[in-house]
């Protein structure tokens, strides 16, 4: 870390002194390559998107027109009263696209969120605790990590029915396994150094020694998991919802919208051409933008 | 290497009870299976008799006991719609599932590997970004989105192969194409890293040092070592053929095991549903069996004692 900090620091000392303008692009350009910006930007985009959608989007998203039915976008020959076009009940699908982004990105948010949670916490324990513990947690790793989870997901929804919270729980189990391995891995190496056993024996409680001291140091590669982690729930929720299994009529959500945009493939590929793009740009750009922080903040990962 | 097979094995047992209890009190907790199949209006000595033939009256650990032991004697229950046997059913669907997930499998490691080991052995040209961005572009693209823009070319746009079905071969060719170009971008990935990381190992430089051909190195020196991480996917591939398609079933209207999930999901037949995750679970461990004891084969290490936990 220190190292590159030293590089950095030197980066900023060779960029500040005059350079000629081409070769100060230059270095901008590799702390910061144009995919890597693009990515940040999308995303920025999608969050944009995702928060103001009650303001931004043009018509309710379940606002029906009978008389404007599968209307192509604007740029297609249609009118500018729907910039993307309308579906099959004359529905707005820009108006849809921005719920649905909204949707989509809300359950991933807390999927993602509900797991790294849960991986850090069972980690923690596996780490703390060894002996039984530890195997139990491995064990229920090693069950998560050898079973395709979209069929452990399908079985739940079959058993339990669906309901949003449910779905959104459901989510939050997805790449569990992962983080407390990390989890478990790094804060053994980190009981083992002298800051942990430090705090510990000054009389902190295990409970602060982990959150307070333990944490932060092990953050960075969690962070860069929780990257890899993200796209993979978007792509899931996707998944599910395009098969018809996930968000449920008459909420929307991306997946969902590819799903029934199919019924209409050869007439109106608009309708299932924009959120295609919409979550394939979107776990594209937060995959590049995790590859790139993975290699600043943890070099040694794969 | 008895031993360590023997170690193996026993996990993989741990795993099966894992499964079959996990779906055991999941179908349970659920709610009353009576309810759920006939209506809760429905008389009340239905439901009665509909409890006691399904064995429902016993007491909780008595099902339990009841329910592994059908397990093991092959007998997962009746479809809760028609009534035919669930094996039955999906054994019946096995057929066409394999015959786009083993073409696709291979397509994927003649795709994968190749184009994993050019990449490492090219690092940094054009070629290996090449590779590389079309590997990230293979996994974050979703099948179900792939296999619709295929669609979208291929059968609205060029007319050459049919949409959806399975009247003749042809309509395989985009199935297949569809499951085995994300397959190869993982599987290019990983086979890449593991190559670079073999590739930086002192006992490569020693093999060139001492005179090998460079084609020599690469294929005695580093390719077996890289072999054992990519294993690992392999093996989730292997096992995944069963439940892998479970999207492109549905995209391509492809009558398989994925789409009887799906439809048993959306109908909530419990007995199907269940019998597949059995066996996606079986299939799943049984790869994963079949890996380990590979691994073992390829590095006599792993099986002598240094069984350091993959992973950790």
């Amino acid at each position: 870390m220190s190292n590159h900090n030293t590089i950095a620091a030197a980066t900023e000392q060779l960029a500040s002194a005059p350079l000629a303008r081409p070769q100060r692009i230059r270095h901008f350009l590799s702390a910061y390559p144009p995919l890597v910006l693009f990515g940040i930007l999308w995303m920025l985009a999608m969050v944009t998107v995702a928060l103001l959608a009650d303001l931004m989007a043009p018509y309710s998203f379940s606002q029906l027109d009978l008389n404007a039915r599968l209307m192509p976008p604007a740029f297609m020959g249609g009118s500018p009263a729907h910039w993307l076009g309308t579906d099959e009940l004359g529905r707005d699908v820009l108006s849809r696209l921005m719920v649905s982004i909204r949707i989509s990105l809300l359950v991933a948010f807390i999927g993602t969120l509900l797991s790294a949670t849960l991986g850090v916490l069972l980690g923690f324990l596996a780490a703390h605790f060894r002996g039984w513990v530890e195997q139990l947690v491995l064990t229920l790793v090693d069950f998560q990590a050898s079973m395709p989870f979209m069929i452990i997901a399908l079985a739940v929804l079959a058993f339990f029915g669906n309901t949003l919270t449910l779905f959104i729980v459901l989510m939050g189990f997805y790449g569990w396994e992962r983080s407390a391995r990390i989890t478990r891995g790094l804060t053994i190496a980190a009981n083992e150094q002298g800051y942990a056993s430090a705090v510990h024996d000054i009389g902190a409680s295990p409970w602060r020694v982990y959150a307070v001291h333990v944490l932060p140091n092990i953050a960075s590669t969690l962070i860069v998991n929780v990257t890899l982690t993200f796209p993979e729930v978007i792509l899931l929720e996707a998944g599910l919802s395009f098969l018809g299994l996930g968000v449920q009529p008459p909420m929307t959500s991306l997946g969902n919208m590819v799903g029934y945009g199919r019924e209409y493939l050869q007439s109106a590929a608009w309708i299932l051409l924009a959120p295609s793009l919409v979550i394939v740009l979107t776990s594209f750009s937060v995959s590049l933008v995790g590859d790139w922080l993975r290699d600043r903040l943890d070099p040694t990962l794969r | 290497m008895l031993t360590y097979i023997a170690s193996r094995g026993l996990r993989a047992l741990v795993t099966v009870f894992l499964v079959l209890s996990f779906s055991f009190f999941i179908l349970r907790m659920s709610g009353d299976p009576a309810m759920l199949i006939l209506s809760p209006d429905a008389p009340p000595e239905a439901l009665e008799a509909f409890r006691r033939g399904w064995g429902l009256d016993q007491p909780l650990w008595m099902q339990y006991l009841v329910f592994i032991r059908n397990t093991f004697q092959g007998n997962f229950g009746q479809s809760m719609r028609d009534g035919s046997p669930a094996m039955t059913l999906v054994m019946e669907r096995i057929p066409a599932t394999l015959a786009i997930t083993l073409p696709a499998f291979f397509l994927k490691l003649l795709i994968g590997i190749p184009a994993g080991i050019f990449a490492a052995l090219h690092r940094n040209t054009l070629a290996d970004r090449l590779v590389m961005s079309l590997s990230v572009a293979g996994y974050t693209v979703p099948s179900f989105v792939l296999g619709l823009l295929l669609v979208l070319v291929f059968a609205v746009g060029l007319g050459w192969l049919p949409s959806g079905g399975n009247a003749s071969w042809q309509h395989a060719i985009l199935p297949i194409i569809t499951l085995s170009l994300g397959g190869a971008a993982i599987l290019a990935r990983f086979t890449r890293s593991a190559m670079l990381e073999v590739m930086g190992q002192p006992y490569i430089r020693t093999a060139s040092a001492k005179g090998l051909t460079w084609r020599n190195v690469v294929r005695h020196h580093a390719l077996p070592n890289a072999a054992i991480p990519t294993l690992t996917v392999i093996g989730f591939m292997v096992g995944s053929l069963i439940a892998g398609a479970v999207v492109v079933e549905s995209v391509f209207s492809w009558p398989g095991v994925g789409r009887l999930l799906v439809s048993s999901v959306a109908n909530r037949d419990l007995a199907v549903v269940q019998c597949l995750l059995l066996l996606v679970a079986a299939t799943m461990i049984s790869a994963n069996l079949l890996i380990d004891a590979l691994y073992g084969w390829i590095d006599p290490r792993l099986a002598q004692g240094h069984t350091a936990r993959k992973g950790s």
